[in-house]
């Protein structure tokens, strides 16, 4: 095994389409990579991904190495837990950087087992721990309520989950170059244990809470199914995607899709709407990578106005209409 | 079908509070509870052995007190409860803890003389929520993995789970033996009966130390805790209150021009 | 009788509030409760005060001038009690939300009457301590539910609201401020007229701070979910358990239909249909609670002993918080679930002796059906406390209230023969006054009539309520 002092991210593909959480990843090592005098690695293993590998170097990595066959189409753990691996093996890098997505999360600790290595779940800050020279990860604890620190100082790589939208995307550079190389690794259908049966559309539209621009999320507070077109109403007018409490889930409101929290999605928005939502634990856990959180609540002394940097105390029937109608004679 | 169901004790996050004052978490009077993933986890393998037959044995690892969770599960449905306990385990980190469950899962499965056809986790823990543990018991025993399960069923022979993508969700079907993680079930677990919960109470519940499980590693976690802290939460945001609706509106939305955010 | 509300007088009130709403700016909920079938009406000035010596300044204003004034919380009543039916002055307390202190030594809280229940309820929790009345309804005020002497569900071991009500600060119809009973657990010292005031529904005065009794929280709880093949079975249990003398907090009975609601309303199910292949046909849901676990444990096996022998196909129990939470929040929910499914909407709130409920309700049952009325009914099995609901999506609003009206009339009048009263705990508000006419007697309604006009000589609070008709 040749050691690096590379930092490589794994950008998350389905139908040859990356995840724009992956491109955050790039963010997230950089300065590490940096500190460490290694270089940042986009680690693509899909179909058709070729013009996924260039814009991970357009957003930032140094160079890429790319495995491009048809049974990558589909996640599958078993067939990118193998390649991953053998890349892994063969190159040796310092750290592995996941999204923290649904399949990100399902990879991880998987790839981790079989690379004999440790794992930091959901990592919302990094930094190279100047004792050790590995990695610091802090990632959020006990409900959101406790933050942790933790490295892994001798097994490599050292891996991670970082949570969608902790870091930005870098901006787009068209022209910026760097090496593409491709790799083949003997991943076979026999290697695939588990088969895809049905893929079934539930929602109108794609729910895409963790690469949302704006969420506009409402809560318990809502009152009903019924009333939730308010804060429908108000998303469109923004463009924004809607989101959930756990409560409203639980309620039969809205699909489990939508729901922000602990037990839901991470997400990280530029704004995110709290609309009757008190912000229990597990909600705020859910949102605190969000850039700027606006609370609409009738009880002020609901937690969430503790996280907001906007709020309004009153009633939401009353405010969310308005707020539409005030965007919309804006734009007008 | 045999299933074993891994549960894990959790204090009830949602009841723990924080002192802001001396930035720690007020755990006094918290109560611990099942990691409510692992009540989805546990109420799949039931419904699967109602319908299938077989044995559904759950096994928890952590301190005593963690017995507590495993009579919950034997209240509701499984039939056998395996405690790990050594005090050597307590500092682990989630990939440990997974290898250490698998190392017990055939130990259980040698004690009980059978083989599992289904291994249940929950997805993650409410506790330190890493979601390691299902995907870490599925390498270290060579099988196949399905995580964030929002249903479990069987059909035809077939395991089918239900799990979520972005514009719905997948139904997958690993070969068996598999491991899958349980995020949500369309039903919530069920209630334990007065019966069921006194005769849970009565069980034995069967402790393995290190010394049980053969050919383990002593501990050695590849992962470290440097620090833990509780974060701040203030924002010092503008809340508008006291104002009629239109006037707080207004306001609202030329705050959000003057920060150039809409 | 009363007089128009002029612009000077609306001047007066502007000089000694800064919260009145006039014309459009009055909140249109103001003219109707949770129960509109018993008539709406728009108040023509509406008050929002901050204190006790507001809600006295403008009370003076109205009582100098004869305007009727109609005190009102946060509108959740269910018998007409809070609409303006005279218009005039709405005095809404919900902005007098504040929970002033604790007394831990004399296990007190002092309030402002706008506090809701629930916000209450859960600030006493992290002071380790028990506020026990716990009507359903979560958003009420509080000042709302001593208004009414709202009962709720924890009734059959710690009492109704009554039993909670230490001291109070009242406006007097008259613009007087004054405060009734002390922090003391025991009186013999007069009439007690903060007992007068409880139960009033604002015809006497209006409550604006109160003092109440809380308890230290049980340190265990559990609940029991009871299932029956049949409502007449489950209720022939409950007087069985109450004589066991294990004290449970609550008895809750509720039918299956109830329960199929409510899951459609809250869109998951959360007590289990059928057990064992048999279909469940009504329920009981019981709460026990003791300061150690093995105590807690003790009673739910005997409990669970004598209602298997009582006839309960099993017995389930929800020992986790979540599982309680569960449990109770669905049985809170079945109001909002019949009024979610339901056009037209009227109810009773009949108490009756316990071991009469269910001959009670089988003939309440009975009877709506022979008026044409589907009847969906839950209730406070413990206590007697049966909530009644005529429901229909189908009948015109006048054929409705005919019906309705002729199913009272006979269910009433059966409450009354039982040794029942006509409201356990919503009151009478303007809805129940013909009933309560028939169930008390002209003399016993006069009585209450003196009362009311040594209290309110003009006559101008909340007229057309309980006991003072229009």
């Amino acid at each position: 095994m040749s050691e690096s002092k590379n930092f490589w991210v794994y950008i998350e593909t389905e139908h040859g389409k990356a995840k724009n959480a992956s491109y955050e990843l790039i963010t997230a090592a950089k300065p590490l990579a940096e500190k460490r005098g290694g270089t940042v690695v986009a680690v693509v293993v899909g179909a058709g991904v070729e013009a996924a590998a260039k814009d991970a170097i357009c957003y930032g990595a140094d160079s890429a190495i790319l495995v491009d066959a048809p049974i990558f189409d589909c996640y599958s753990t078993d067939a990118q837990t193998k390649a991953l691996a053998a890349l892994a093996e063969k190159y040796g890098p310092e750290a592995l950087l996941l999204a923290g997505t649904n399949n990100g999360k399902d990879l991880a600790p998987r790839l981790a087992g079989r690379l004999k290595t440790g794992l930091a779940s959901d990592c919302i800050a990094a930094a190279i721990d100047e004792d050790s020279g590995s990695v610091a990860w802090t990632r959020p604890t006990m409900g959101g309520n406790l933050m942790a620190v933790a490295v892994c100082p001798v097994d490599r790589p050292q891996m991670a989950t970082v949570r969608p939208g902790a870091f930005k995307r870098g901006a787009y550079d068209e022209g910026r170059a760097g090496e593409i190389v491709k790799e083949d690794v003997p991943v076979s259908q026999e290697d695939v244990r588990v088969t895809l049966k049905d893929r079934v559309s539930e929602v109108a539209e794609a729910v895409n809470l963790e690469e949302a621009e704006i969420i506009v999320s409402g809560g318990r507070g809502v009152g009903s199914a019924e009333n939730f077109r308010i804060i429908e109403e108000l998303a469109a007018e923004l463009g924004a995607t809607v989101g959930c409490s756990r409560a409203v889930v639980d309620a039969g409101w809205l699909p489990h899709a939508h729901q922000v929290g602990q037990s839901g999605k991470s997400v990280a928005p530029r704004i995110y709407f709290a609309i009757g939502i008190s912000g229990a634990v597990q909600h705020l856990a859910g949102i605190s990578g969000s850039d700027t959180i606006i609370a609409v609540n009738k009880d002020e002394d609901a937690p969430i106005f503790e996280v907001a940097d906007y709020g309004i105390v009153g009633n939401l029937n009353e405010v969310v209409p308005a707020l539409t109608a005030a965007f919309k004679a804006r734009k007008a | 079908m045999n299933i074993c169901v891994c549960v894990k004790q959790v204090p009830d996050t949602g009841e723990i509070k924080v002192d802001a004052a001396a930035r720690k978490l007020v755990m006094d009077g918290v109560p611990s509870i099942v990691n409510p993933f692992d009540t989805y986890a546990q109420e799949a393998g039931v419904l699967l052995k109602e319908k299938l037959g077989g044995k559904l044995v759950v096994i928890a690892m952590g301190p005593e007190e963690a017995k507590n969770a495993i009579k919950t599960c034997l209240a509701v449905g499984a039939d056998e409860g395996y405690l790990v306990l050594d005090p050597c385990y307590a500092e682990s980190d989630a990939m440990e803890n997974g290898r250490v469950l698998a190392k017990a899962i055939q130990t259980v499965e040698e004690k009980e003389g059978l083989k599992f056809d289904l291994i249940l986790c929950g997805n993650q823990s409410a506790d330190s929520g890493t979601a390691q543990v299902g995907g870490a018991i599925a390498e270290c025993l060579g099988l196949p993995q399905v995580t964030c399960a929002l249903d479990v069923t069987e059909a035809n022979g077939e395991l089918l789970v239900k799990r979520e993508y972005d514009e719905g969700y997948d139904v997958l079907s690993p070969t068996l033996p598999a491991v899958v993680t349980v995020a949500k079930l369309p039903t919530e677990p069920r209630y334990p009966t007065i019966k069921s919960k006194m005769a849970a109470k009565k069980k034995a519940i069967p402790v393995l130390t290190l010394a049980d499980l053969p050919n383990l590693d002593a501990p050695d976690s590849s992962t470290k805790v440097l620090e833990t802290y509780v974060p701040v939460r203030e924002k010092n945001g503008v809340t508008l209150k006291g104002m009629e609706t239109a006037d707080a509106v207004n306001e609202l939305v030329r705050l959000l021009d003057e920060a150039k955010l809409v | 009788m009363y007089n128009q509300l002029t612009p000077e007088i609306i001047a007066q009130i502007k000089a000694v509030s800064n919260n009145v709403f006039e014309g459009a700016d009055i909140n249109p909920d103001y003219a109707k409760d949770e129960m509109p079938i018993y008539g709406t009406h728009m108040p023509d000035l509406a008050v929002q005060p901050r204190s006790t010596e507001e809600v006295a300044a403008v009370v003076k204003i109205c009582y100098d001038n004869n305007i009727p004034v109609t005190p009102r919380g946060a509108g959740t009543g269910l018998a007409g009690g809070a609409v303006p039916l005279c218009g005039g002055v709405l005095i809404d307390l919900t902005k007098m939300n504040k929970i002033k202190s604790y007394d831990l030594e004399n296990f007190v809280v002092e309030i402002e009457a706008g506090v809701l229940l629930n916000d209450l309820a859960e600030d006493c929790l992290t002071h380790g301590m028990l506020y026990p009345p716990d009507p359903g309804e979560k958003f009420a005020c509080v000042g709302g539910n001593v208004s009414t002497n709202a009962g709720g569900m924890r009734a059959v071991k710690y009492g109704a609201t009554r039993d909670y009500v230490r001291a109070m600060t009242v406006v007097l119809p008259t613009g007087e401020i004054t405060h009734l009973g002390a922090t003391v657990s025991k009186t013999s010292s007069g009439y007690s007229l903060l007992n007068l005031m409880i139960g009033s529904e604002g015809t006497l005065g209006i409550i604006t701070e109160l003092t109440l009794k809380i308890i230290p929280a049980p340190k265990h709880v559990v609940s029991l979910v009871v299932p029956f093949e049949d409502l007449h079975t489950a209720l022939s249990a409950v007087p069985k358990v109450k004589m066991a003398q294990m004290n449970p907090q609550a008895i809750e009975f509720m039918e299956r239909e109830i329960v199929l609601s409510s899951e459609r309303y809250i869109g998951r199910s959360v007590f289990p249909q059928k057990l064992e292949g048999q279909d469940i046909g009504a329920y009981l849901l019981i709460t026990l609670d003791g300061n150690t676990e093995d105590e807690v444990d003790a009673l739910v096996e005997q409990a669970a002993e004598l209602l298997v022998e009582a006839g309960a196909m099993d017995v389930l129990v929800a020992d986790t918080p979540a599982k309680i939470k569960d449990a109770w929040a669905a049985r809170s929910s079945f109001l909002e679930a019949i009024m979610e499914e339901t056009k037209l909407l009227d109810e009773c709130d009949v108490v009756v002796p316990v071991n009469q409920i269910a001959d009670y309700l089988e003939f309440a049952n009975k009877t709506g059906a022979e008026c044409g009325l589907v009847i969906k009914s839950f209730g406070h099995a413990g206590d007697g406390n049966l909530h009644i609901y005529q429901c229909s999506n189908d009948l015109e609003e006048e054929e409705f209230k005919a019906r309705v009206d002729k199913f009272f009339d006979i269910i009433y009048q059966r409450a009354t023969e039982s040794g029942g009263l006509v409201s356990g705990e919503h009151g009478i508000g303007s809805g129940k006054v013909k009933y309560l006419i028939q169930s008390v007697g002209e003399t016993n309604m006069a009585l209450m009539e003196g009362i009311k006009r040594v209290f309110d000589p003009k006559m101008i609070l909340n007229p057309g309520k309980v006991c003072y008709r229009l």
